[in-house]
C-alpha cells in the first residue's frame, strides 16, 4: 500500500525533468500523497522518485513522465530501481543532510516531526556562553573555505557589549560547479535557520541576514517560506525580542562571498573588500559588530546542540571534526552531492563514492578556483583542512572535480584562472592586472605560443599576487596555476618546448587525423563537419578544421582522432 | 592610550595606536612609496606599491592600511620589497595607456623638449623657445636648417594631414635671438679637455662641458671650425655667414678655444693630448669615401671631397664641371647634384641602383633636386669608368631589377644580364657612403668606428668619442646628442664617478602609423589645418647662385603652424607618481609582452578638465575625495575585473563648476583627471 510519493525537486531534479514527472503523477491521480522533497544527492540518476509504503521505501531513478513508466513504479515493479553504487553507503555519512530529500523542505511540521527545532529549544534553556563553549568543544571549523574555528568566531561576537549585533549567513556560493549550499538551502531551509537562531541567541545578535546569490531562486523562495513559518511559530523570539531575518539577494559578483565585500554589498555599496582589521566582529554591517558564517557551518549547529559538542567532535579527525559536503563532478561515474566524514581519503571519495574507473584519473581539483589540484599519487591523503593545505590545495567550500588523464592541466588551470580574472573586483593592482597577465600567458601556452620565460613568469607572478592581494580572491586566484605547475610542470614544458599537449586538448597544438586503414567510408564525418574540412576521399584539411570534434564523435569505427600537430 | 613600539627597517619607533605603518614611517622620515594614499580620506588599499613585510608573520601588508601593533617588525626596504614594488608598478604600467612624452620629443635624437618649444613659439615667446631648444641643441641655426626632422616623422598630426613644421620653430627662434642669448654656466674650473674635431659633435661636447664649468680646446685639421657643417653641407642649405655667427657664440662663452689647421698625427698626437689634458674627445667624423668598386673609379671625384673643394673655393662657380654624373642615392649625392646644378648649365644626372622609394636621401632633397633639373636614372649601376681621348669620361652601366628584401629591409637590386650601356660625362662623382678613419690607439668595432660605452661615450680611460666616428655617418642632431653624452660622461669621469644616465620610462600609445584618427587623444578638438608651406627663393636664382634656398618662417606663420600641434604629451608628466616611482624602482612599460590595454574613451567636453581613463590606475582616490572631502558624488567605479574603470554617471562630462574645485585633479596620482591647459611657465 503506497503511503507517500516523494519527488526530488531541488534545482537539480527540476533541471532533469522532475517537474514534468510530478505533474504526470498528479495527473494519474494516485491514492497516495505526492510530496516535493529536496535533494536526494544522486544527481547522475535524476529525476528520482521515492515510493513510501507501509513495508518500506523504494527509490526509482531516471523516471520518465510517461504513464506506462509511472504505472510500473506505482506498482512497485522492479524497474529502474535506484541501486546505490557499491561502496557509497558505507563511505558516506549523512549527518547534516540526513533529512535532505526525505522531508518537504517548506513544511515546518515535517521538520518538527523529524526533530526540527528541538536543538533551538534545548539551546534556549542553556546559557549563551555555554552554547559558545559547546560549539568550541565540537571543533567545528568554517565550511566556507577558510576553516576558522566557529566557536572562536562566535565568542568574538558574544564578547561585544554593543546593543546591536548582526549575524549574517554567507550563502553567496560562487565556485563553479559547487552546489552544497544551494542544496542545503533548498532542501533544509529550516535547519539552516535553526542554526542561525541558535547563533543569535548565543552571540546576542539581534538582526539576521542571509546573503544568497540571486541565481538560486528556489533557495530564496524556500528560505522566505521557512522564515514566515518560523516567525508564525514564534521561533524568532530570542533574547526578549523578535529577530528580523532578511534574505538579501546578491547581484552576481563572486567576490561578494568575501565577508567585507559581502557587508559592503549588503549596505548597498559596490561589492569590494576592504582591509582587515578591523574585522567584521569589531566593525561590520553599518558599523555594528557582525559575524558571517557559511550555510553549511550554520546547518551543523542544530546537530552540535542536539548531540553535544563532545559527541560531534568524535566524527572526523582531531583537527577537522564533523562531516563535509562535496559537490562531486568531473570525469567520474556518479556525480552529485555527497556528505563524508572528515578524514576520508581523496581516493575513497573519487573511486568508492564517485565510481571513477581505476587508472583513468590524473588528479582532483579541490576548492574550486581558489583551490589547487592534487595528483593521483596523493589520493591516500585524508580530507582535512591541514592535509589539503599542505598539498597546496584548500578544503574550500566543497567543490571536488575529478580530472581524468584525458585532460590537459594547463587548460584546467587556464579555465579556473579565467574565472577569477573575470571575478576580480578590480580594486587591487596585483589581482586586477596580475591575474589578467597570467591568463594571457596561459593562453599563449595553450595557444602554442608560449616560452620557458612564460612558464617562469607564471610561477613568479603567481606567488607575488598571493602576497600582494587584499582579499581571499586574489590571495588564492593563482593557486590552480601554481599547484598544476608544482605537480605537472612537465605538461607546461611539453607545451612550450615540443608544442605537445599530451591530452590533445589544446586546439592549437593538435591536428585531426583520419586513419584510412580503419575508415569504412560511411561518410558520416563528411556530413557532420560544419566547415567542410573533410574531403570526399576522406582526408582532413587541418587548415580549415576547427577541432570541434563532431567527426570524432560520429565516427562508428573510431577512425578519427586528435594527434600532435605537424610542424609547418 | 599608551604608546606602542614597532620596528621598521631595524629602527625602533614609538607609535600611537590606530596609526598606520605608513603614517609612522612618514613621521620618522622613512620613505615608503605610494600612489593611492591621501591623508584626507579613509584608507583606500589599491595600488599595493606601499607593501611592506611583517617579519613576525611573513605576510606582506599594504602599509597605508595596516594599523600598527605593539611588537611589529616591519621591513620596508631592501631587495624583496623593491621587487614587489617593481612588479606592482610593472603591472600598473601594463594597463596604462597614454603618452608620457610626445612622440616628437622621444624621436628627437637629442630629446629636445619639442612640444614645449613649439608651444612657446606659438605663444610668441621665441626667447623661451630658444632657451628650451638650447638645453639640448647648441647649434639651432644649423640644425634648424639641415635637420632631417626625426620629430616630424613621428608627429601625430601625420594622421590627419602632415606633420607640424617643427624644425622651423628652431630656425626662427635662433634667427631672432641667437645673438643676444647667453646661457647660464657654471664657473670655469681648472679642468681642460682636448677635443679633436670641431664639427657638430666636437662643438656640442665643448658646449655642454662649458655649461658644466669645464673648458676645452677644439683641434681641427681644416682651416676653420664647423666640420661637415662648413665643408660638407652646401652653402645653399646652410649659409656660412650664419655658421660663423653660430660658432662665434662659442668664443663668447669663454673657456672654449679653437686651434685649426692641426692635423692629428702630423701637428698633434693623441698620446700628447692625453698627457696634457684631463680628457680627450675623439670627434673626427667619417670623412673617408666608400669605394664604388668599379674599374677606373680613380677617375671619379669622391662626393665629400668634391664638396670640400668647392667649400674651399667659397661656394662660387670657380669652375664648370660640365655634364655631370653623380652615383649614389643619399643626402651627400643630393648635395653633389644640387651643387653641380649651380655650377653648370650642362645636364646633371643622378644614377641610383634601386628606385626612388629606396633612396636614403630625404624626400625634400630629392624633390628639390628634381625641381632644379636633376635627371634621375634609377635601377642603374656603374660597372666601369674610362677616359676618352678628348678627356670626356665614359661610364659603363648595367640596368637592375629589384629582388627580395635584404638585411636592411630594402629590396636587393639584381643586374639584368645583357642590359649594359654607356653614358658619357665630363665629371663623375661617386657619393655612395663614407667611413670612419679612427685615430691610432683608440678601440674600434667591426665597422671601423670608435668603440665606446654607450652611456658615457668613454672609449678608453680618459679618451671619449662622439659623433659620426662613433655612429658611422649620421646627422648633425645625432652628433649633438652624442656630444652631450660625452660631456656628461667626462664630467662624471673627472669627478671620479661613473656616469649612468637617469633611468627614464616612456609610455606610448604607439606610432601614428598604427593609429586611426579616432584613436588620437587631444586636449581640444583640432581644426583641419594644412601645414604652412615653406617659402623658397625663385627657381632661377636657385640654380644660378648658392643663396639659401628657403626662407625662415615669419612669426605669424609660426603662430599658425603652432596651432596644429596636438600637444600629445601627458598633462601630468611632471607630477605623475606612476612615472616617478616606476623610474625609482626600475619598472618597465614593456615588461609584459603582448598585453591587452583596454580602450577607454576620453572626455574633453568640460572646458577646463580632461578625463582620460586609459591612464587611470583605478585607485579610486578621486571618488573618495569627491565624496568625503567635497561632499559630491560625481565619480564612481564601473565594471569589474580588468575592465574596471572610473567615470561619471552615464559618461556625462563633469559639471562646469568643477573647475572651481579641482580636488580630484590634485589627488589623481597620474593624468587620468587633469587640467587641459598646459601653462608656458610650467614647461622648463
Amino acid at each position: 500500500m503506497v503511503k507517500r510519493i516523494k519527488v526530488g525537486m531541488a534545482s537539480c531534479g527540476i533541471a532533469a525533468g522532475a517537474g514534468e514527472v510530478k505533474d504526470k503523477i498528479l495527473e494519474m491521480n494516485p491514492d497516495a500523497e505526492v510530496v516535493e522533497v529536496g535533494c536526494i544527492g544522486h544527481c547522475h540518476a535524476e529525476p528520482l522518485v521515492e515510493i513510501e509504503t507501509e513495508e518500506g521505501s523504494y527509490l526509482y531513478q531516471e523516471v520518465e513522465p510517461e504513464v506506462e513508466f509511472i504505472d510500473k513504479i506505482l506498482n512497485l515493479e522492479d524497474y529502474s530501481r535506484f541501486v546505490s553504487p557499491a561502496n557509497r553507503e558505507s563511505k558516506e555519512k549523512l549527518y547534516v543532510t540526513e533529512l535532505a530529500g526525505k522531508i518537504n523542505p517548506v513544511s515546518i511540521e515535517e521538520y518538527e516531526d523529524n526533530g526540527g527545532y528541538f536543538a533551538l529549544k534545548k539551546a534556549l534553556e542553556m546559557e549563551p556562553d555555554q552554547i559558545v563553549e559547546e560549539v568550541k568543544t565540537s571543533g567545528l571549523r568554517g565550511r566556507g573555505g577558510g576553516g576558522f574555528p566557529t566557536g572562536l568566531k562566535w565568542s568574538f561576537l558574544a564578547g561585544k557589549d554593543d546593543k546591536d549585533k548582526v549575524l549574517i549567513c554567507n550563502a553567496d556560493e560562487g565556485d563553479p560547479g559547487a552546489f552544497m549550499d544551494r542544496s542545503t538551502m533548498e532542501s533544509l531551509p529550516h535547519q539552516l535557520l535553526e542554526g542561525m537562531l541558535i547563533g543569535a541567541y548565543a552571540t546576542g545578535a539581534n538582526r539576521m541576514f542571509i546573503y544568497c546569490r540571486a541565481e538560486y531562486p528556489l533557495a530564496v523562495k524556500n528560505l522566505n517560506i521557512a522564515i514566515k513559518q518560523l516567525e508564525e511559530a514564534g521561533y524568532n523570539y530570542i533574547n526578549g525580542a523578535d529577530i528580523k531575518i532578511t534574505v538579501k539577494e546578491g547581484a552576481g559578483a563572486f567576490v561578494c562571498g568575501e565577508e567585507t565585500a559581502l557587508i559592503h554589498s549588503l549596505e548597498g555599496k559596490r561589492g569590494t573588500p576592504r582591509f582587515r582589521p578591523p574585522y567584521p566582529t569589531d566593525y561590520g554591517y553599518k558599523g555594528r559588530p557582525s559575524m558571517i558564517n557559511n550555510v553549511e557551518t550554520l546547518a551543523n549547529i542544530p546537530l552540535i546542540i542536539r548531540d553535544g559538542g563532545e559527541k560531534y567532535s568524535q566524527i572526523g579527525t582531531e583537527n577537522s571534526t564533523g562531516t563535509k559536503l562535496f559537490a562531486l563532478a568531473g570525469d567520474l561515474e556518479y556525480s552529485g552531492l555527497v556528505e563524508v566524514p572528515m578524514g576520508i581519503t581523496i581516493g575513497e571519495v573519487v573511486y568508492d563514492i564517485g565510481g571513477a574507473e581505476d587508472g583513468t584519473v590524473k588528479a582532483v581539483q579541490i576548492g574550486g578556483p581558489s583551490g589547487g589540484c592534487i595528483p593521483e599519487e596523493h589520493f591516500d591523503t585524508p580530507i582535512d583542512y591541514d592535509s589539503l593545505t599542505e598539498l597546496g590545495a584548500i578544503m574550500g567550500s566543497g567543490g571536488l572535480i575529478v580530472i581524468s588523464k584525458g585532460r590537459c592541466m594547463v587548460e584546467t588551470a587556464r579555465y579556473f584562472l579565467e574565472f577569477t580574472t573575470k571575478e576580480s573586483c578590480g580594486k587591487c593592482t596585483f589581482c586586477r592586472i596580475g591575474t589578467k597577465r597570467m591568463l594571457e600567458t596561459l593562453e599563449r601556452i595553450t595557444g602554442g605560443e608560449g616560452s620557458h620565460e612564460d612558464v617562469q613568469l607564471l610561477g613568479e607572478l603567481g606567488k607575488k599576487i598571493i602576497k600582494g592581494s587584499l582579499c581571499g580572491l586574489g590571495q588564492t586566484a593563482p593557486k590552480p596555476v601554481l599547484s598544476t605547475l608544482n605537480f605537472f610542470e612537465n605538461e607546461y614544458l611539453a607545451h612550450v618546448d615540443e608544442g605537445y599537449c599530451a591530452a590533445m586538448e589544446c586546439k592549437a597544438l593538435v591536428d585531426v587525423y583520419l586513419d584510412q586503414e580503419t575508415c569504412i567510408e560511411c561518410g558520416q564525418c563528411i556530413k557532420v563537419c560544419p566547415v567542410d574540412a573533410i574531403s570526399d576521399d576522406f582526408v582532413v584539411d587541418n587548415g580549415i578544421c576547427t577541432r570541434c570534434n563532431s567527426c570524432i564523435e560520429v565516427c562508428p569505427v573510431d577512425a578519427i582522432s586528435r594527434v600532435k600537430r605537424e610542424e609547418e | 592610550m599608551s604608546e606602542i613600539t614597532i620596528t621598521i627597517d631595524g629602527q625602533e619607533l614609538s607609535a600611537k595606536p590606530g596609526q598606520t605603518v605608513l603614517e609612522v614611517a612618514k613621521e620618522n622620515k622613512i620613505d615608503i612609496p605610494t600612489l593611492c594614499h591621501d591623508n584626507r580620506v579613509g584608507i583606500n588599499t589599491s595600488c599595493f606599491v606601499c607593501v611592506v613585510k611583517d617579519e613576525n608573520t611573513g605576510n606582506w601588508l599594504p602599509s597605508c592600511s595596516n594599523p600598527v601593533q605593539d611588537g611589529m617588525n616591519i621591513t620596508a626596504s631592501g631587495h624583496e620589497a623593491d621587487d614587489m614594488r617593481q612588479t606592482a608598478l610593472n603591472l600598473l604600467l601594463s594597463e596604462h595607456s597614454g603618452d608620457c612624452e610626445a612622440p616628437c620629443t622621444i624621436s628627437c635624437p637629442a630629446h629636445a623638449k619639442v612640444e614645449e618649444y613649439v608651444r612657446a613659439g606659438r605663444e610668441g615667446d621665441h626667447w623661451l623657445a630658444l632657451d628650451i631648444i638650447k638645453q639640448r641643441i647648441p647649434l639651432p641655426i644649423s640644425i634648424g636648417r639641415v635637420c632631417p626632422r626625426f620629430c616630424e616623422k613621428d608627429c601625430r598630426r601625420n594622421v590627419k594631414e602632415d606633420a607640424v613644421a617643427i624644425n622651423d620653430f628652431k630656425r626662427l627662434a635662433a634667427d631672432l635671438h641667437y645673438d643676444e642669448y647667453m646661457e647660464d654656466m657654471e664657473e670655469l674650473t681648472d679642468k681642460k679637455v682636448a677635443i679633436i674635431g670641431a664639427g657638430p659633435a666636437g662643438l656640442a661636447t665643448a658646449y655642454f662641458l662649458r655649461i658644466e664649468g669645464i673648458g676645452s680646446v677644439l683641434f681641427d685639421r681644416l682651416p676653420e671650425p664647423g666640420g661637415m657643417l662648413r665643408y660638407g653641407i652646401p652653402e645653399y642649405r646652410l649659409p656660412k655667414d650664419l655658421l660663423d655667427k653660430e660658432i662665434d657664440h662659442f668664443n663668447k662663452m669663454g673657456g672654449i678655444e679653437f686651434k685649426c689647421n692641426q692635423k692629428l698625427g702630423t701637428d698633434i698626437e693623441l698620446f700628447d693630448l692625453k698627457e696634457e689634458y684631463d680628457a680627450v674627445v675623439v670627434a673626427v667624423g667619417s670623412w673617408k669615401s666608400s669605394s664604388m668598386r668599379t674599374e677606373g673609379e680613380e677617375l671619379a671625384y669622391n662626393g665629400i671631397e668634391y664638396l670640400e673643394d668647392i667649400a674651399h673655393d667659397g661656394w662660387q662657380a670657380k669652375r664648370d664641371p660640365g655634364e655631370t654624373l653623380v652615383v649614389g642615392g643619399g643626402n651627400t649625392a643630393m648635395d653633389c647634384v644640387r651643387t653641380s646644378l649651380r655650377l653648370t648649365d650642362e645636364k646633371v644626372s643622378c644614377l641610383y641602383r634601386r628606385t626612388e622609394k629606396e633612396m636614403p636621401a630625404e624626400q625634400i632633397e630629392i624633390d628639390e633636386a628634381r625641381e632644379e633639373g636633376c635627371d634621375f636614372q634609377f635601377l642603374t649601376q656603374p660597372i666601369s669608368l674610362r677616359e676618352k681621348d678628348n678627356g670626356r669620361l665614359v661610364l659603363e652601366c648595367i640596368k637592375m631589377e629589384l629582388g627580395e628584401p635584404d638585411a636592411s629591409g630594402r629590396r636587393r637590386p639584381i643586374p639584368i644580364e645583357g642590359s649594359e650601356f654607356e653614358v658619357e660625362a665630363d665629371t663623375v662623382i661617386a657619393a655612395i657612403g663614407q667611413k670612419t678613419i679612427a685615430p691610432e690607439g683608440v678601440p674600434t668595432n667591426q665597422w671601423g668606428d670608435v668603440d665606446v660605452n654607450e652611456n658615457n661615450c668613454q672609449a678608453d680611460e680618459s679618451i671619449f668619442a662622439a659623433g659620426d666616428c662613433v655612429s658611422g655617418p649620421a646627422t648633425v642632431v645625432e652628433a649633438v646628442a652624442g656630444g652631450r653624452r660625452a660631456a656628461l660622461g667626462i664630467k662624471a669621469y673627472l669627478a671620479g664617478e661613473e656616469y649612468n644616465p637617469e633611468y627614464q620610462i616612456n609610455v606610448s600609445r604607439g606610432y601614428w602609423q598604427s593609429l586611426n584618427e579616432d584613436e588620437l587623444v587631444y586636449l581640444k578638438e583640432p581644426e583641419d589645418k594644412e601645414r604652412v608651406e615653406q617659402s623658397l627663393i625663385e627657381l632661377s636664382e636657385r640654380i644660378s647662385t648658392f643663396k639659401e634656398v628657403s626662407y625662415t618662417f615669419t612669426e605669424e606663420e609660426i603662430v599658425q603652424e603652432g596651432k596644429r600641434c596636438f600637444e600629445c604629451s601627458c598633462t601630468a608628466k611632471t607630477d605623475c607618481k606612476l612615472k616617478e616611482h616606476s623610474e625609482d624602482f626600475g619598472a618597465d612599460p614593456e615588461y609584459f609582452k603582448e598585453n591587452v590595454k583596454l580602450d577607454h574613451s576620453y572626455n574633453i567636453e568640460h572646458p577646463q578638465i580632461i578625463m582620460d581613463p586609459g591612464k587611470c590606475i583605478k585607485c579610486g582616490i578621486c571618488i573618495k575625495i569627491c565624496n568625503e572631502v567635497v561632499n559630491e558624488y560625481l565619480l564612481g567605479f564601473k565594471n569589474r575585473g580588468y575592465e574596471t574603470k572610473i567615470g561619471t554617471a552615464f559618461g556625462e562630462p563633469l559639471p562646469v563648476n568643477c573647475e572651481e574645485c579641482g580636488e580630484c585633479i590634485e589627488a589623481c596620482p597620474v593624468g587620468a583627471l587633469d587640467w587641459k591647459i598646459k601653462k608656458l611657465e610650467e614647461m622648463q
